[in-house]
């Protein structure tokens, strides 16, 4: 059954997105992941143009931070001050990010940019996500706990700290202002939430405990892919409600099965698995880059010129 | 319904009094096409019929040339060049008035139809569609003059891929006549459509010289939702994107509600 999308102007598939829209779902609840970075490219590889494609997934990044959130929340495993905290810096970096996409596009570059910036994340990402839990893998078997590295870092030397109760932290807040800024930025112009970049950075970079870190970025992640989703409505035109709603509906339905199945795995090999799954997408990506592609000549609708 | 509107306007055609020189009457069995949420493209039917000056004489070669044609706008190809190993839109062409849609048919095919001169002046066929004083961009954005045949290199590109598209086509042959005066052509319509005001223009040629010419509209909208969402998206942006991010969240907390009560 094929439906037409208003807003990408083109005919798909009802049960091919919502079956993108599961699958991707299924992955994000057992990953406790988003799922913006698996979404974006399939829906470009299904021909969807990169900036509906973008903008729409924000819709479904909302969708599912939101069902993320609430769930931490009545763990009250989310530290509201850093995540407001990290909402300040990604609310500015939605906007610029929002504006260098518009610039982008505008010279033609934003296919390339939106690849790149994919394949360097994914599999800088991927692999020390698969070094740690084949470390940890590893470790497990063998017996021995790996000692946990506490040491003070430069972060501590800077100025404006503040207390973080729930996160047993007195840091600078200009750190998690930084990376929720550079979120934001990746954020508008991937059209992912970023969990995939904040978590580690919230661990490594900030060294937050593991139980807020999860709940805290949904909780950041829900306002600003809300406010990029506005964003991309109003100045690109870019958001496709009625293909957003598929992938939401298909998405909820899969995060259910996604969540139980999750209980049934060792969290490491878990973590194993989506390394591998960023590492696959990262190398499939990097490959369409620097292979010749089969028309080099492209058509787009020009602005009028002025 | 459609088709019996067609066959009695067909019919009511052929028996139409003569006019002084052969006349072309034409009519399309749509002249609106909404494009609904269960649009994958749709066919166009052209009829008409060729009034004789002089009833009974039998016309020898006659041609019929169709061309359906939709709104123009500026389009810009882009050239990708491989710098250190990577892909990269590299330089550009933007032509100022491209036809979003066009398709030809005729009775026989163009070359034997009429002249290459007559073509080129009528601008019929896709070869010959004129899109205007092209400006060419290198990749920092400043003007540049290409040789004329890389410049065509890049003209080249967009009509083929527009035939990919299906957005260009060429039916020689389309048109078929019906007995001596009676003539219909289909036209496919894709479902990556620009919409728009479309033309259909019909060309009567009589020894490759052009004896009538016909032109209808044919609009091409988005109807119903679709019709409404578009228009929303592009009139009222920001109450369009807070639906959509509304829309979302109660999606998810609907989810969790869900999740909850398990």
């Amino acid at each position: 059954m094929q439906i037409y999308l208003p807003i990408a102007e083109l005919p798909v598939s009802i049960l091919t997105i919502l079956a993108m829209g599961a699958a991707v779902g299924f992955l994000s609840g057992m990953f406790g992941i988003g799922g913006g970075f698996l979404m974006t490219p399939l829906l470009i590889f299904l021909g969807i143009p990169p900036a509906v494609a973008v903008g729409t997934q924000t819709t479904q990044v909302v969708a599912s931070s939101v069902t993320g959130a609430l769930a931490h929340f009545t763990r009250r495993s989310i530290d509201f001050k850093m995540g407001g905290v990290l909402l300040a810096g990604g609310v500015v970096g939605s906007l610029s990010g929002i504006y260098l996409f518009k610039l982008l596009a505008a010279i033609g570059q934003i296919d390339l940019a939106i690849s790149v910036i994919y394949v360097l994340f994914l599999s800088v990402i991927g692999a020390m996500m698969m070094i740690e839990s084949v470390q940890a893998i590893r470790a497990a078997r063998g017996g021995r706990v790996t000692p946990r590295r506490k040491h003070h870092s430069w972060i501590h030397g800077l100025p404006f700290k503040v207390r973080f109760r729930r996160s047993k932290l007195y840091i600078s807040v200009i750190p998690p202002v930084l990376v929720g800024y550079f979120v934001g930025t990746l954020s508008a112009i991937m059209g992912v939430g970023g969990g995939f970049i904040m978590i580690p950075a919230m661990i490594y970079l900030l060294r937050m405990p593991t139980n807020v870190v999860i709940g805290t970025s949904f909780f950041q992640i829900v306002f600003v892919a809300a406010l990029t989703g506005v964003m991309h409505s109003v100045e690109n035109q870019a958001v496709d409600i009625v293909l957003g709603f598929l992938l939401v509906v298909g998405g909820v339905i899969g995060a259910q099965y996604g969540v139980r199945a999750a209980e049934k795995m060792p969290a490491e090999q878990l973590r194993a698995l989506l390394a591998a799954i960023l590492l696959l997408i990262g190398m499939r990506l990097g490959y369409d880059l620097v292979s010749t592609p089969p028309d080099l000549y492209s058509v787009i609708e020009a602005e009028p010129l002025s | 319904m459609m088709r019996r509107a067609a066959a009695l306007f067909i019919a009511f055609l052929a028996f139409a009094a003569p006019a002084c020189a052969d006349q072309l009457v034409t009519d399309l069995s749509e002249h609106q096409v909404a494009i609904r949420s269960n649009f994958t493209g749709t066919q166009i039917l052209l009829f008409g019929a060729v009034e004789a000056a002089r009833p009974g004489s039998r016309a020898l070669n006659r041609d019929i040339i169709v061309v359906v044609q939709g709104p123009s706008r500026p389009m810009t190809v882009r050239r990708k060049k491989q710098m250190t190993a990577i892909w990269v839109n590299h330089d550009s062409v933007t032509y100022p008035s491209v036809p979003g849609y066009y398709a030809i048919a005729s009775t026989r095919p163009l070359e034997v139809t009429a002249t290459p001169e007559t073509l080129k002046a009528l601008r019929i066929g896709i070869e010959n569609i004129d899109p205007g004083t092209p400006t060419a961009h290198a990749i920092d954005g400043t003007q540049q003059i290409l040789p004329p045949d890389e410049e065509r290199a890049f003209w080249k590109a967009l009509i083929r891929n527009k035939r990919r598209d299906g957005l260009y086509i060429n039916v020689p042959g389309g048109v078929t006549f019906l007995g001596q005066t009676l003539f219909r052509a289909t036209v496919d319509i894709p479902a990556k459509v620009p919409v728009g005001l479309y033309t259909a223009k019909v060309y009567l040629l009589q020894d490759g010289e052009i004896i009538d010419t016909i032109s209808s509209p044919l609009y091409i909208e988005k109807g119903g939702v679709e019709r409404f969402l578009y228009r929303m998206a592009h009139t009222d942006p920001l109450l369009y994107g807070m639906i959509a991010v509304l829309v979302a969240a109660f999606a998810g907390w609907l989810a969790s509600a869900v999740m909850a009560r398990r």
